[in-house]
């Protein structure tokens, strides 16, 4: 079970939009618990959709520069409809800023014409070479690994 | 990947409060997409782990008549990440509750450090239709959850230790 | 402690910027709630619960937001529009409430326009006396 919550990048105005789209399957495990006879995207997977739609914008913009990119706050994410096997979500994430250690965006996850979710939030970027210089070769490994990701989701 | 991110009840005051402890584990398949090479407890997870247990909080403060549903994250604030080995412990209390809704307030703690601070608001979906079609049972509150619960309420009956 | 109508609008209008994550700017006495602020039915419940804490009152749903039950009810709809029973009933539970505007073409996908910034001000004012 992947812990990946997008599945393609569609779109991309470089430090401002990026558009990606999320296919909802019964294939995905937790659906059997959320819930039972109603399966649906559980929201905070919702949200991390949006989370990591954003995250490629900070990545792409700071080069890779920073292989941490987390959640620092997220505000006024509100649910309106679910998200059910069979669907596929776009999400739309708008950077308000993009600095080496520090971002914001609004989002928004929309099936058709049905809106799903919409969030605003920070994310914090980071290496952890910054607190601790040996880990400098871990934070080699995130990016690599990332690169490849990036690569599985985008094609120019 | 089972969807229960808490692991016990450590508190449970009827109406008012709880508190509920996750243990983060390397065994959890998801920590190693998150991120490859160093393996942390994804945020949104977090908010999961506070929603059940505020959920199971607010649902159980209406004998869970409805089904408690996560309708907006009104605020959530990181301060550190969790790592494999971690235990993290979840408080929340009810701010406000009502028929048709509720309002919770809560941290997440490592030890005496503080994690996060998460405040949510949670539909009675019963009483908010909104046109969308529901299956009647209470789907929301599974036997998992009610073990959660019974389990401590057991231990509680006891006089064991939490 | 008697609030003036300018203090009670600066804390609804803290309570909306919260509640819906907006800009102070935003916020005018004729915003309406859905069109111009973009509430959903989860943010009126969140915007009670707020009101009750900020204000120390209590916010009985069916009193801020009555409507509901007037729209749903035959007696008081009527193709597409409010019926003058359906009027009377929507005015004697929201009399805080400006309805001249409505009066003119009483459209029932109307309603919602009739819960602006102003009403609730009107309301929480309503409720300190």
């Amino acid at each position: 079970m992947k812990f990946i919550l997008i599945d393609k990048i569609t779109a991309i105005e470089p430090a401002k939009t990026l558009t990606a789209i999320k296919s909802v399957s019964l294939a995905e495990e937790y659906l059997a618990d959320h819930f039972p006879i109603f399966p649906v995207l559980p929201g905070v997977l919702l949200l991390e959709g949006l989370i990591e739609s954003a995250s490629w914008l900070v990545r792409q913009k700071n080069q890779f520069a920073q292989s941490m990119v987390l959640l620092e706050n997220a505000r006024n994410v509100r649910y309106k409809s679910f998200a059910a096997p069979g669907m596929q979500i776009q999400y739309t994430v708008n950077a308000k800023t993009i600095e080496d250690n520090t971002s914001s965006f609004t989002g928004v996850g929309v099936c058709g014409n049905e809106e799903i979710v919409a969030a605003q939030f920070t994310l914090r970027h980071f290496n952890l070479a910054d607190e601790n210089p040996k880990m400098a070769m871990t934070d080699g490994q995130i990016v690599e690994n990332m690169k490849k990701r990036w690569k599985l989701l985008w094609t120019e | 990947m089972r969807w229960i991110w808490i692991d016990k009840f450590l508190e449970f005051e009827s109406g008012k409060r709880a508190v509920a402890l996750k243990n983060v584990t390397l065994a959890e398949e998801h920590l190693h997409d998150h991120f490859p090479g160093f393996p942390i407890m994804p945020e949104c997870l977090m908010i999961e782990a506070m929603a059940q247990t505020a959920g199971i909080l607010v649902g159980e403060a209406r004998q869970f008549q409805e089904k408690v549903i996560l309708a907006k994250i009104k605020n959530a604030v990181f301060y550190h990440y969790v790592q494999p080995g971690d235990t993290i412990t979840l408080h929340a209390e009810i701010e406000s509750i009502s028929p048709e809704a509720a309002s919770t307030i809560g941290q997440i703690k490592r030890g005496d450090t503080l994690i996060a601070q998460i405040s949510l608001m949670f539909s009675h979906v019963d009483k908010n239709l909104a046109g969308k079609q529901f299956p009647q049972e209470n789907f929301v509150f599974t036997d998992m959850f009610h073990s959660l619960l019974s389990g401590f309420m057991e231990q509680k009956a006891a006089g064991g230790k939490g | 402690m008697a609030m003036s109508r300018d203090e009670i609008y600066n804390q609804v209008k803290d309570v909306l910027v919260d509640a819906l994550g907006l800009d102070d700017g935003d916020v005018r006495e004729d915003a309406t709630l859905m069109g111009d602020l973009g509430a959903e039915s989860i943010d009126f419940l969140d915007i009670m619960f707020r009101l009750e804490k900020a204000f120390n009152i209590k916010v009985p749903r069916e009193e801020l937001f009555p409507a509901e039950a007037v729209m749903n009810n035959p007696e008081y709809v009527s193709g597409g529009k409010v019926t003058a029973k359906g009027l009377a009933e929507l005015k004697s539970q929201m009399p805080h409430t400006d309805f001249s505007q409505f009066e003119k073409n009483p459209d029932v996908n109307k309603v919602v326009d009739l819960f602006t910034v102003g009403a609730i001000v009107n309301f929480v004012e309503g409720k300190l006396k």
